[in-house]
């Protein structure tokens, strides 16, 4: 069963074109790396399937939604948007945590704002996910007080608390110190082996190698190749994908 | 310099004192609704009503207050418009602000990082309830130094007021200088009143923006 299907994606910054026609398609607990160098469209695909960025042309199949970029503006296509994006966590390079909110806050907000659900019960279930990413003793942290490490837990953990069918990552630990990496990477491993279906953008290879159902090469807003971790590591097709891979091994 | 004349007009003063409060609470009161409003209406950027905001605060903050003063309570009754001269003051001084306040809590609210605004829509939030739960609080943290200052300046401007026959704490040292001759005296009296309650009002203030900075505190 397809969670994601995005079928001919366009998007273009002014004159510039960033997504030239993805095609795309996640199984039901399925983990896809993205891969590729700054400026191929990675980010730019992520936040454009759940319309932080409109995409010019093409559909998005998420869950039980299908949106069409070029459908009107109106008051029921911005519901089922939002919608979809309940059931779709986002987790941001820069973490995006409230900053007026303790650790503990963050994570039951969005029950309590968008299903309306009591601060008795949003605050056992927020417990029980800051629990499940190790941070237990954080819930009454402000993000301030915490690491960037542990931020970005308490990202996944907010992301989490809305029951989200597929996860999108867009570069969770590019921001983060190296010895922070791990953590996070962890958090999302657990994840993947209860049979989360996620789409990470990351530079981390051997997290890719470890976790990857499936890895993908962007360059120049399309698609380039894609096939298994092993196939893309050990045995790349493409040209480009060579070079990038050499590239990032290097350092 | 005579202490008994200061004792002797102190309860009067007070009483002045009191107008001066007054007409600073309900002025700041109303301005800070209307400086909320407007700068909602030119963020959000709805029609027509952004139009009469903008013109609204470029008027107010093109003209001085004095005249804005002279106009609501000498010009309006040329129209048929006549009001009294406490609520010509409340009108004229919140409106005066409230032009201020608008700027300073538009710019609160663009100064919150665009992230939150992200998060909170990818949560599945509504832009209202984004502004509601995420942008407001973080923006009014920021527009506390700002709005301090504009509570500062109205309590001051209050003294313009007593050009409509308002005895606020101006007015009535100047009746009482009529009949004592003691100027040096009396206003100097009066400026420590009004240093008085600027101070009170700022330390108010002060607590509220370390209360509402705590999670910064590592």
């Amino acid at each position: 069963m397809n969670i994601i299907q995005v079928e001919n994606l366009k998007k273009t910054f002014g004159e510039n074109p960033v997504l030239c026609g993805i095609d795309l398609t996640v199984k039901k607990s399925e983990v896809v790396v993205i891969m590729g160098p700054s400026g191929s469209g990675k980010s730019t695909l992520l936040r454009c399937l759940t319309f932080l960025e409109e995409p010019n042309e093409g559909i998005i199949n998420i869950g039980d939604y299908k949106i069409h970029a070029e459908g009107k503006a109106n008051r029921k296509r911005r519901k089922e948007i939002r919608e979809m994006r309940i059931k779709t966590g986002f987790v941001f390079q820069s973490f995006n945590l409230f900053p007026h909110k303790t650790a503990i806050e963050n994570v039951m907000e969005g029950p309590m704002t968008i299903f309306g659900v009591k601060p008795v019960e949003a605050r056992k279930v927020a417990e029980n996910l800051l629990i499940k990413v190790g941070l237990g003793d954080r819930c009454d942290h402000y993000p301030t007080q915490l690491s960037g490490g542990q931020q970005q837990r308490v990202a996944i953990a907010r992301s989490l608390s809305l029951n989200p069918t597929v996860m999108l990552y867009d570069e969770p630990t590019s921001a983060l110190d190296p010895e922070l990496v791990r953590e996070v990477l962890q958090v999302i491993k657990e994840l993947a082996e209860e049979g989360m279906t996620m789409l990470i953008v990351t530079h981390e290879m051997n997290f890719a190698k470890e976790v990857a159902d499936r890895v993908i090469f962007m360059d120049e807003g399309l698609i380039v190749e894609q096939g298994t971790s092993e196939e893309m590591f050990n045995n790349p097709k493409e040209e480009r994908t060579k070079r990038f891979l050499t590239k990032v091994e290097t350092n | 310099m005579d202490a008994t004349i200061i004792i002797d007009s102190l309860p009067s003063l007070l009483k002045a004192t009191l107008m001066t409060i007054f007409l600073s609470g309900i002025s700041i009161l109303i301005a800070l609704v209307i400086g909320f409003v407007t700068a909602l209406i030119r963020i959000v950027k709805i029609k027509v009503l952004y139009q009469i905001a903008s013109v609204y605060i470029s008027i107010i903050r093109g003209t001085p207050l004095l005249v804005q003063i002279y106009v609501i309570y000498f010009g309006l009754p040329q129209i048929g418009i006549t009001i009294d001269p406490i609520p010509s003051g409340i009108l004229a001084l919140s409106l005066n602000a409230g032009a201020y306040l608008s700027e300073s809590f538009r710019a609160s609210i663009l100064a919150v990082d665009n992230g939150q605004m992200e998060a909170a829509k990818s949560m599945g939030m509504t832009y209202w309830q984004a502004l509601r739960r995420i942008i407001f609080p973080q923006s009014l943290r920021i527009a506390i130094p700002t709005l301090s200052n504009s509570f500062i300046v109205l309590i001051k401007d209050t003294s313009l007021v007593s050009v409509i026959t308002v005895t606020e704490l101006l007015q009535m040292s100047s009746l009482i200088i009529a009949k004592t001759f003691e100027p040096l005296t009396i206003y100097l009296t009066a400026a420590v009143l009004y240093w008085l309650v600027i101070t009170f009002f700022t330390s108010l203030l002060n607590k509220l923006e370390k209360h509402s900075s705590k999670h910064l505190a590592r």
